[in-house]
């Protein structure tokens, strides 16, 4: 008969440090990794391309996630930061540099201009900083429609398919591959910003800015940091973007982009990763399940689904406000409770 | 969570049940949306058009199935939609605004789905840069030419009109400007300014008291009727005497509810006649909504799918129907008389301009009325821009 250890214990700190310190965990992962893979084969275009919306989407929030949820700096700016980086991909690959170069190009310019407008966070904090983002916001809405020369103003951009040595990623399922694969490299960097020197002195700064300066953190410096990684892999993920609609304009860009930012990772969990995924794939799912909820309903039951129409926004609203009350951390909590519930079934004592 | 996964479950496996032999047809619609108030009697048009289509012989005998999906006027979800229709199987789409038309220009085309979107702006026209793009009416540009071109026939006085322009600072906004400003000057208007005021706006007192002191004798305001209703009534409290003309979304039935007795007078372009206009399509529309009146862009999404079914009908006569060959049937399309609901619709394979004309309305005791059509030719160097 063997002998099982009952539970996790390291004999180095590294291995404690590790990110996915047990074998279950990995291979959880690797099962999860292959599924997705697999997915495009099975699922159809539609399916597919809600996919690929959410890890776009996951590359915003967990981005925004790092500036707000770790570093506590509120951006009401960032789907401005994600047009930026849109516009900058679309540019570079519309002058004939190849996929990967424009994107990361795209990533720099959002850096740049993400940490320009991440200066008055040295003298601003909370509720005024939004408001200095929200002006960040306005300005480049400004710019992206009246710098016409550059981004083609309000007749937008177009964009072709991001193309690698010759093959053309042109089909949803093609596009996913590429875009999973920036995701889950975007989100692994995050992961290990956060267990960093760096991501610590983030922390330090959220939770309070004068110790965090009492002890050697150069808030200014971190700060900016922290807004140009943020608008860094905003973005990444705005290239992204561009490249799989093809076609960019002002209006993609707005602010209501912002606000859907903010609320994946506050429904997610602020400060959490895999909150800010849950967050992201909470929100870009939410519409579609209840358009397929009252397409279905149209079916059998026209006067109904004519009432839930109009209801939908609301829905929407009032999920954000339950999720608040009633789980304020976020799905991110719902997720640690999960699986420690499950770590002792079916002996929870 | 367990109820949501069964709903969620439920909902695919009647929208996969549902399928049947008909032609499918996606509707892109704003329901709930910040443009839901234009977008609902929209898409409500569309459905009246296709139940009565399907109830008189269909497309040759086969009926069309629409499917309907809300976007909210959110880009994303209107990119999910269209996944969702071209998954199963739509041969062509019914679109609407702006933003959605151009973030799946690339998509259509390279699908080879024709889009009839309510979204005017006029390089979508050019099928250089968007193949498979149509609109059942003229484009902003082209409106506000007309528009301009008919104030310019009425003006009486010797002295040059003065023009102004007001609009919203978003690509909406703005598209038409630059040609109308150049249209004005070769017609002999002198511009006289521009003002900037935002659709939410809800004072355009500012705005309005510099245009004043330029007197403008005409205003273009391009918006929509809630921002167009603020701009007549500061008008009317500054005492401003200039007529303004709105553009097709920037004012309807809805502006006497809004703006009162200020509207009276002023003039408003529309792409297709008003409820109650007399026509044979008219009677239709009136026998079908049992005489309850409805808004113009109601008669526009009908004119939209019936010019839509009309080239599935010729794609029919033809063939078979695809994306493709609806595409190719639509650009033989010559002076196609929508049943006198809108200006007569032509569509080329270079030009995809419906046709040059617009319905000149104007606001007077709590209606909106119809005045005449402008018609302008058909310029190559207009094509685009």
């Amino acid at each position: 008969m063997s002998m099982h250890k009952c539970g996790l214990f390291y004999t180095t700190y590294a291995r404690e440090d590790g990110l996915f310190p047990s074998k279950f965990q990995k291979t959880c992962l690797a099962l999860f990794l292959a599924a997705m893979l697999a997915c495009p084969q099975f699922l159809d275009s539609y399916a597919v391309s809600v996919l690929n919306l959410i890890l776009i989407a996951v590359i915003g929030a967990v981005s925004l996630n790092l500036l707000t949820g770790v570093c506590g700096q509120m951006s009401l700016g960032h789907g401005a930061f994600v047009g930026v980086g849109a516009y900058g991909a679309a540019i570079f690959s519309n002058m004939g540099a190849p996929f990967f170069l424009a994107l990361l190009g795209g990533g720099a310019v959002a850096a740049m201009v993400g940490m320009v407008f991440g200066i008055p966070s040295l003298r601003l904090k909370g509720i005024y900083l939004a408001i200095s983002t929200l002006a960040a916001q306005l300005i480049l809405e400004y710019v992206f429609l009246h710098a016409s020369s550059l981004t083609g103003g309000a007749n937008g951009l177009p964009v072709d398919p991001p193309e690698i040595l010759g093959f053309a990623f042109d089909t949803d399922a093609r596009i996913f591959y590429l875009i999973l694969a920036v995701a889950a490299l975007c989100v692994l960097a995050v992961t290990n910003v956060t267990r960093t020197r760096h991501g610590r002195a983030f922390v330090a700064i959220r939770d309070y800015h004068q110790s965090a300066e009492n002890v050697g953190v150069n808030l200014f410096a971190y700060k900016l940091q922290a807004f140009g990684l943020s608008s860094f892999l905003a973005g990444i993920a705005g290239g992204l973007w561009a490249h799989y609609t093809m076609y960019i304009t002002p209006e993609q860009f707005s602010m209501g982009l912002s606000i859907s930012y903010l609320a994946m990772i506050i429904i997610g969990g602020m400060g959490s990763v895999i909150g800010s995924i849950f967050g992201a794939i909470f929100i870009t799912l939410l519409p579609e399940l209840l358009n397929l909820l009252i397409s279905a309903l149209g079916g059998f039951a026209p006067d109904l689904s004519a009432i839930i129409v109009p209801m939908k926004e609301g829905v929407f609203g009032l999920m954000l406000v339950l999720f608040l009350i009633f789980e304020p951390e976020g799905l991110a909590r719902k997720w640690r409770l999960t699986k420690a519930y499950w770590k002792l079934y079916p002996f929870a004592y | 969570m367990k109820k949501l996964l069964l709903l969620t479950v439920l909902a695919l496996v009647v929208t996969v049940g549902s399928a049947s032999a008909a032609y499918k047809v996606g509707v892109l619609s704003d329901l709930t949306g910040p443009t839901s108030s234009v977008g609902t009697p929209y898409a409500e048009g569309i459905k009246a058009y296709v139940s009565w289509l399907n109830e008189n012989g269909g497309i040759g005998g086969e009926p069309i199935e629409l499917i309907q999906v809300d976007y909210a006027y959110n880009v994303q979800q209107a990119l999910a939609a269209y996944k969702r229709f071209t998954s199963s199987g739509i041969v062509a789409m019914q679109g609407w605004g702006t933003g959605d038309t151009e973030a799946l220009v690339k998509f259509v085309a390279k699908d080879k789905i024709p889009v009839f979107s309510a979204s005017y702006s006029a390089h979508l026209m050019d099928p250089q840069k968007a193949p498979y793009n149509f609109t059942a009416a003229a484009d902003y540009s082209t409106m506000g030419r007309a528009g301009l071109n008919y104030l310019r026939e009425t003006w009486k006085e010797a002295r040059a009109p003065k023009l102004a322009f007001i609009f919203p600072d978003n690509p909406y906004g703005t598209a038409p400007i630059a040609a109308m400003k150049e249209y004005a000057k070769e017609l002999g208007f002198e511009i006289v300014g521009q003002e900037n005021v935002d659709l939410k706006a809800i004072d355009a007192t500012p705005q309005l008291l510099s245009l004043k002191k330029a007197e403008p004798d005409f205003v273009w305001t391009g918006g929509t009727t809630p921002s167009t209703a603020v701009i007549m009534k500061d008008a009317q409290k500054l005492g401003m005497t200039c007529t303004f003309f709105s553009n097709i979304w920037s004012s309807d039935e809805n502006i006497f509810k809004l703006a009162g007795d200020a509207a009276n007078g002023h003039f408003g372009l529309q792409g297709a006649a008003i409820y109650g206009q007399p026509s044979p399509g008219m009677d239709l529309i009136r026998k079908l909504t049992k005489d309850e009146h409805q808004m113009t862009h109601y008669v526009r999404g009908f004119v939209s799918a019936m010019v839509m079914c009309e080239g599935m009908k010729m794609a029919k006569a033809a063939g078979e129907v695809t994306g493709e060959s609806i595409k190719a049937a639509l650009e033989t399309m010559r002076d196609f008389d929508p049943m006198g609901l809108a200006p007569a619709i032509s569509y080329f394979p270079d030009d995809h301009r419906p046709n040059l004309s617009v319905n000149v309305c104007t606001f007077k005791d709590g209606k909106l009325v119809f005045v005449k059509t402008a018609i302008l030719e058909r310029k190559k160097e207009w094509l685009g821009l």
